[in-house]
């Protein structure tokens, strides 16, 4: 949970994950209104299942105050809301809809007060919960891999004109993370956490000029459009090893980069290969392990 | 391809039921399938924990693994289907029964099936993008492109001089080199075509198990409740619930903690509750054998799948634990109520102590 922090929000920082938690869905409303039935209505059996767990929920997980104390010994600022999914929302809240469905059908209700249920849990559907494929797109996977048709081009012309077993190269953000996945011998310029950082926060000129994080300079020029003086560039690229550059045609880069003297290598139907001639080539080699074998475990 | 992948669906189910029939079943006593595919799969990823572990920290090729954990992975199949042989079979010829006897029970079944398939053929053929994916799938082309355990950076291919701790002590996507290894499936198709329709199945299972006992086997509400989960599910959607990750992010460890593991140790304590403290709890006419043992195995299972478990499952297990034993007025369940919680503890303080720099396993040796 990026942006929520114990030490920023100190007793308020429960609220906000559970509103981030949430997001807009009323399902952990119902749960605790299902075990408020519970105590008044329930069996025997239901109130001991659900009913002192969720009072101890209340107690620890959600207490303003435990997140404040797990703070003390451990980060949680990212994962604390991972301790809400012990709550059985996906249990206890089918449960009793289908107690309920039960007890309208066996009831002598009339038409009209089990169309006022129907219409009812309608309602709270529609106005309480939020469909997953609003959150995360519904997109079918264009191949078997279920990676972009184009992703797996790139990686053929890579390998097509590189000499090299293992050619590193910088890639835009989706393909970046999605390379490997696919291709593990292609290697990338730009690891994970440095791409997180580069799509939400501006480098500052000491960071650009950092030689000891050469990475920063080649996202700040490629991914965030930043000023970098051209050579300055093409040092990070020697420095990462970095001989081919994946844009998007439409990148504003790409004019820039062949007036330094990149060569357009390849290209696919939405992306443009470039290569740089490094000023001194280390090709990739796996590390042998061979002697450390040869002295046993 | 798409085949073969499902067969490996099929073996992989078939290992993980060996696994638990072991576990949770004893000689003349019914067994309860659901449960030994669970604990079974639990119990399979702890396991391969204790083998890879040395493997991994001695730096030795992901093809000794392989090599080594075939053979015991074989082995403990090929005596869990002699020894209980008669209860997996009492097991099957009893579900047949219900589907014969029972016209209306057979419908419900039906029901609940077709549920599961939409589930799987949504998670089988979308595409999603996300950030996790870039170590859980790369981890596995890494490891199967150097022939090394978490030696190369899967983000970038880049050795590392030292193991990354956070993803040391979760073994889960090592497993997937290896049976990629095994069955020479790529380890796109493994990861998030295979193990997204496994994890889904054994969620699934898992409903169903809860869903029929809090109703009493009555398999018309059985269907309609899991057919409500599905719409909790699909509507509970926010980029942190567990419903989305089990949509999207199917295969991932997290989603394994998230859906699979805490539900277990939910369904193991419902049981107990229901039978007042008695050593064997009663379940779908099939008696939990050892429910502290099998709470142990799904809590250390669970850390060696995801990092994630470490302290979401000694919470959970408290949170069930701590009333059990005041509902029941014992004290007796506490060491192993401690046990269970141990895994976690230890991996969380290996951690800490980890990143704090007290100690450091290196990717060579040192003299």
């Amino acid at each position: 949970m990026q942006g929520v922090s114990v030490a920023e929000l100190g007793i308020k920082y429960l609220g906000e994950v559970i509103s981030r938690f949430n997001g807009g869905c009323i399902y952990l409303a119902i749960y605790f209104a299902c075990i408020i039935f519970l105590c008044i209505r329930g069996n025997k059996r239901d109130r001991k299942i659900f009913v002192p767990m969720t009072i101890l929920l209340i107690v620890t997980v959600y207490n303003p105050l435990f997140p404040l104390i797990l703070s003390k010994f451990a980060d949680i600022n990212s994962e604390y809301y991972r301790f809400l999914w012990i709550t059985p929302v996906i249990v206890l809240v089918p449960y009793m809809v289908t107690k309920l469905i039960a007890f309208v059908n066996n009831n002598t209700h009339k038409r009209n007060e089990k169309y006022l249920f129907i219409v009812l849990a309608v309602l709270i559907l529609l106005t309480g919960s939020r469909f997953i494929y609003s959150v995360s797109d519904f997109e079918i996977a264009q191949n078997i891999y279920k990676v972009p048709n184009e992703l797996i081009e790139v990686s053929e012309k890579l390998h097509e004109i590189s000499e090299d077993k293992y050619p590193k190269a910088y890639l835009e953000y989706e393909y970046n993370m999605q390379m490997r996945q696919f291709d593990p011998k292609i290697l990338l310029t730009i690891d994970r956490e440095d791409y997180i950082y580069a799509m939400t926060t501006p480098y500052s000129y000491e960071m650009i000029e950092d030689d000891s994080h050469p990475q920063y300079r080649i996202l700040a020029a490629l991914t965030r459009y930043q000023h970098v003086d051209m050579n300055r560039l093409c040092d990070a690229f020697d420095a990462t090893q970095t001989e081919y550059v994946v844009l998007s045609k439409g990148s504003t880069m790409i004019d820039r980069l062949v007036e330094r003297g990149l060569n357009i290598v390849s290209e696919t139907e939405n992306h443009v290969i470039l290569k740089y001639d490094l000023i001194e080539k280390k090709p990739f080699e796996l590390v042998d392990y061979s002697e450390v074998y040869e002295k046993g475990w | 391809m798409v085949i073969y992948a499902l067969l490996i669906v099929i073996i992989n189910l078939i290992v993980f039921t060996g696994f638990g029939a072991l576990i949770t079943g004893r000689k003349g006593m019914k067994l309860s399938l659901g449960l030994s595919l669970i604990v079974g799969f639990f119990a399979y990823y702890g396991l391969f924990f204790i083998v890879c572990f040395p493997f991994m920290v001695k730096y030795r090729p992901l093809t000794w693994l392989t090599k080594t954990w075939l053979p015991i992975v074989l082995l403990i199949c090929l005596i869990a289907f002699i020894i209980r042989r008669n209860e997996i079979v009492d097991a099957f010829t009893r579900i047949k029964k219900t589907l014969l006897l029972n016209k209306g029970d057979r419908k419900s079944i039906f029901i609940i099936l077709f549920i599961i398939l939409i589930q799987v053929a949504l998670v089988s053929v979308t595409y999603n993008f996300t950030l996790d994916a870039a170590y859980y799938v790369s981890n596995v082309t890494t490891s199967l492109e150097t022939n090394m355990i978490n030696v190369y950076d899967p983000f970038t291919g880049n050795w590392q001089d030292h193991y990354e701790i956070r993803y040391l002590l979760a073994t889960y996507s090592v497993n997937d080199a290896v049976i990629c290894q095994i069955t020479k499936l790529p380890a796109l198709i493994y990861t998030k075509l295979v193990m997204n329709i496994v994890v889904m199945i054994l969620v699934n299972t898992l409903y169903f198990m809860i869903a029929s006992y809090l109703l009493n086997n009555n398999y018309k509400q059985t269907a309609i409740m899991m057919t409500i989960m599905l719409i909790v599910n699909m509507t509970f959607a926010s980029i942190f619930t567990s419903s989305l990750f089990l949509l999207t992010r199917t295969y991932e460890g997290k989603t394994v903690v998230g859906n699979l593991s805490i539900l277990t140790v939910f369904y193991i304590f419902m049981s107990m509750f229901n039978n007042d403290g008695n050593k064997e709890t009663v379940t779908h006419g099939c008696k939990i054998v050892a429910p502290w043992l099998l709470l142990f195995i799904v809590s250390f299972g669970s850390m060696t799948i995801s990092s994630s478990a470490n302290m979401v499952l000694p919470a959970a297990i408290s949170l069930f634990a701590v009333p059990y034993m005041i509902i029941n007025k014992t004290l007796r369940p506490v060491l192993k109520y401690l046990l269970c919680v141990l895994p976690g503890i230890v991996m969380v303080v290996a951690y800490i102590l980890y990143v704090k720099g007290v100690f450091v396993l290196y990717t060579y040796p040192v003299f």
